[in-house]
């Protein structure tokens, strides 16, 4: 994908928000779909709308549990305040949703298929470093990534060569390798890499960053299970 | 200001000047007008003192001001306090004088008043055309030509041989400090330059300067700030597939102004960032003062490895055991192994090796080694071919070990293109040694830790070059 086409969507997709600056985590995996990264099927049912009966959970697929998720640019750590629900069966679904939407009139909620994957939680987030600007970060993801700080950055634009060497870098490094029979697409992570370094040089500008948290390998491929973009 | 290549004529001058004026010249012993100058005596220059209360000092006629001086001036060093060098530089900008080193203080760092004196300072180059250090700079030394602005100890006696290093420092203390603690057992200097606050002449200049200057083969740089982020690490990255960079950056800044919400940010820091962007740009990255200097001296003198198997001679169990253990501790910078030997290079090393001794890696020939010996094994160990690096723990302390060892050492490494280190323990002769071993060309450490962590420097510098040329 060619710089200026993600420059191009990048705009578009800053113009299209639905609190402008405050992108919600519906809009920013849109964004992340728009260069080629996978995310869970998903629905996002807009403030004060109801879950349709049959119609809407039909894109997520075979029948099975779901995460249901408040859904709001003004939101930021959903899980802290109880916006995050998981295992949902088919049939506590309409409640779920309900209860979100009672707990956060305002916001909207999204309901997505619950992937299933058993290898490591991986992060790559971007950011605008003051000295260096635009830089990107792969690592241990998950909730626990701040305590154990296994992460490796590169300056933006970052080549896949150099985003293999940042993979090599972390101690998880051997989970994407065959360590106790986990493996995975270790050329097509490092491509994702280099596709958030590319988003970081048009969308990170000073004060903004990128979290893409956790991405997970699950039925060949890599699916970013939570995305955050913060704008300043 | 960006430099040209005009502007890398000047510096040129800055380092070799064929003619300088040192503002504030003074006799009376201890001021720092009085040490400079004196210092300065020793360079082939032409000096001018300028001190309007001074008619001669230490023999040269004295000039009131600048204005007076009879020839072109390649440098003035400026050792008057801030208020009046500011006034000083001017005039030296009035008179088309090159390059001013300003060595006070009490400028920005101090507030209001010394910010505006700063202003003043930063004028001057776009608008006279004059290059400037500092302020707060300790100057400049270039063993090669004496010349030798620094008015505090800094090994300069031992230094002047000279040798391949720039070592560029944001610190003057810092730098000086370190180069005198080096100068102990040996350093190649190219030359010192103090940055100070780095008004004008940063240390892009002076890696663009050095980078493309014959003479040195290595730069080794303390900064606490990166102007010009982008730009210093592209420069840096051209100059890296020539010569090692070095460098050591240290303190620590937030992330920015804006509040950092998500772990990316609070992952970051400042320093992980810099980590991978020297990493990404070809800079070796040093921790401390001491690693600093020890990877330079290594970098410096000897070939890069070309892989990570390390192989160990001993005299001394114990020691060769721990250094098998720090090789294969984990380390971000580079993950050492310990080489496994060939069989012709065992039996080799056996047909000369006393009856207790361990052929295998680490070799330890036991306290009946003698220097046959070891340069038996030595010279198997360079020819296997499963070997990227050595490292000799050598003792001058066993009596069938005579001080011969370090020739015939030297002429077997001198002769190979895979590097060999050397550790002795520290003991009351060993910087006689280490500096023994620096003059035969051979690099030499009083720690094992810091042996291995130069090791490391070289396998890493190594992987380096690959991925430069691969890039290429």
């Amino acid at each position: 994908m060619s710089s200026t086409s993600i420059e191009n969507k990048v705009k578009k997709w800053h113009s299209s928000l639905s609190i402008p600056g405050k992108p919600n985590e519906w809009e920013s995996k849109g964004l992340l779909n728009s260069i080629g990264v996978s995310t869970p099927r998903g629905v996002f049912i807009e403030t004060g709308n109801s879950l349709a009966p049959d119609g809407d959970v039909s894109v997520l697929g075979r029948p099975g549990h779901r995460v249901v998720k408040v859904c709001s640019g003004n939101i930021l750590h959903k899980t802290d305040q109880g916006g995050v629900l998981l295992d949902i069966s088919e049939n506590h679904l309409p409640a779920a949703v309900a209860k979100l939407q009672k707990t956060f009139p305002s916001a909207g909620v999204l309901v997505e298929e619950m992937v299933q994957y058993r290898g490591s939680e991986i992060i790559i987030g971007a950011l605008y470093d003051p000295t260096f600007g635009p830089a990107v970060m792969v690592g241990a993801g998950g909730i626990l990534t701040e305590l154990y700080k296994d992460v490796s950055f590169r300056l933006a634009p970052c080549t896949r060569k150099e985003a293999h060497y940042m993979l090599e870098e972390l101690t998880i490094f051997p989970t994407l390798q065959g360590y106790r029979g986990l493996s995975a697409d270790i050329d097509s992570l490092a491509g994702t890499i280099e596709r958030a370094a590319e988003l970081a040089v048009h969308l990170v500008h000073r004060g903004c960053q990128l979290d893409i948290n956790p991405i997970v390998w699950s039925q060949e491929r890599w699916v970013a299970l939570d995305v955050k973009v913060v704008l300043t | 200001m960006n430099t040209s290549g005009s502007d890398l004529k000047k510096i040129h001058k800055l380092l070799n000047p064929e003619s300088v004026a040192v503002v504030g010249a003074s006799n009376s012993k201890g001021k720092v007008g009085n040490i400079i100058f004196e210092g300065l005596s020793r360079c082939k220059a032409r000096l001018y003192p300028v001190n309007p209360h001074e008619d001669v000092i230490a023999g040269y006629k004295t000039y009131p001001q600048i204005a007076d001086l009879p020839d072109t001036i390649d440098v003035a060093v400026v050792t008057v306090r801030a208020e009046q060098a500011v006034e000083i530089a001017e005039q030296c900008g009035r008179n088309n004088i090159d390059n001013i080193i300003v060595v006070a203080g009490g400028f920005a760092e101090t507030g209001e008043r010394g910010k505006a004196l700063e202003a003043r300072l930063k004028a001057i180059p776009d608008r006279y055309g004059s290059r400037i250090l500092g302020p707060n700079s300790l100057g400049v030394f270039v063993p090669e030509n004496n010349f030798d602005t620094i008015f505090v100890e800094h090994g300069d006696r031992s230094l002047a041989e000279g040798g391949g290093i720039a070592f560029i420092s944001q610190s003057g203390s810092v730098g000086v400090e370190a180069l005198g603690l080096a100068s102990n057992t040996g350093f190649p200097l190219r030359a010192f330059v103090g940055l100070g606050n780095k008004i004008d002449l940063n240390e892009l200049d002076f890696l663009k300067f050095f980078g493309a200057d014959d003479k040195t083969d290595c730069l080794a740089l303390y900064i606490e700030n990166v102007e010009q982020g982008r730009k210093f690490l592209e420069e840096a990255k051209k100059v890296s597939s020539r010569k090692a960079v070095i460098a050591l950056k240290a303190g620590r800044t937030p992330t920015g102004a804006t509040a950092v919400s998500s772990h990316t940010g609070k992952l970051a820091g400042s320093d992980r960032v810099v980590s991978g962007a020297f990493r990404q740009y070809g800079i070796q990255r040093a921790f401390d003062d001491e690693e600093l200097c020890d990877a330079a001296k290594a970098l410096s003198y000897l070939p890069p490895a070309q892989g990570n198997r390390v192989a160990v001679i001993t005299g001394a169990g114990g020691f060769g055991v721990m250094c098998a253990d720090y090789i294969e501790t984990d380390s971000p910078r580079a993950r050492l192994q310990m080489a496994e030997l060939s069989d012709s290079t065992i039996s080799r090393i056996q047909e000369k090796a006393p009856p207790f001794a361990s052929c295998h890696n680490p070799v330890d020939l036991t306290a009946g080694m003698t220097n046959e010996m070891f340069i038996n094994t030595l010279e198997a160990l360079l020819e296997d071919a499963g070997v990227d690096i050595i490292v000799c723990i050598t003792f001058f302390a066993p009596h069938s070990i005579t001080d011969k060892l370090i020739d015939q050492m030297a002429t077997a490494i001198n002769d190979s293109k895979k590097p060999v280190m050397v550790f002795t323990e520290y003991g009351p002769f060993t910087d006689t040694y280490l500096k023994e071993f620096y003059k035969k060309g051979m690099i030499g450490f009083p720690s094992l830790t810091r042996t291995v962590k130069a090791v490391r420097f070289l396998v890493e510098r190594g992987r380096i070059l690959s991925a430069l040329e691969e890039e290429a």
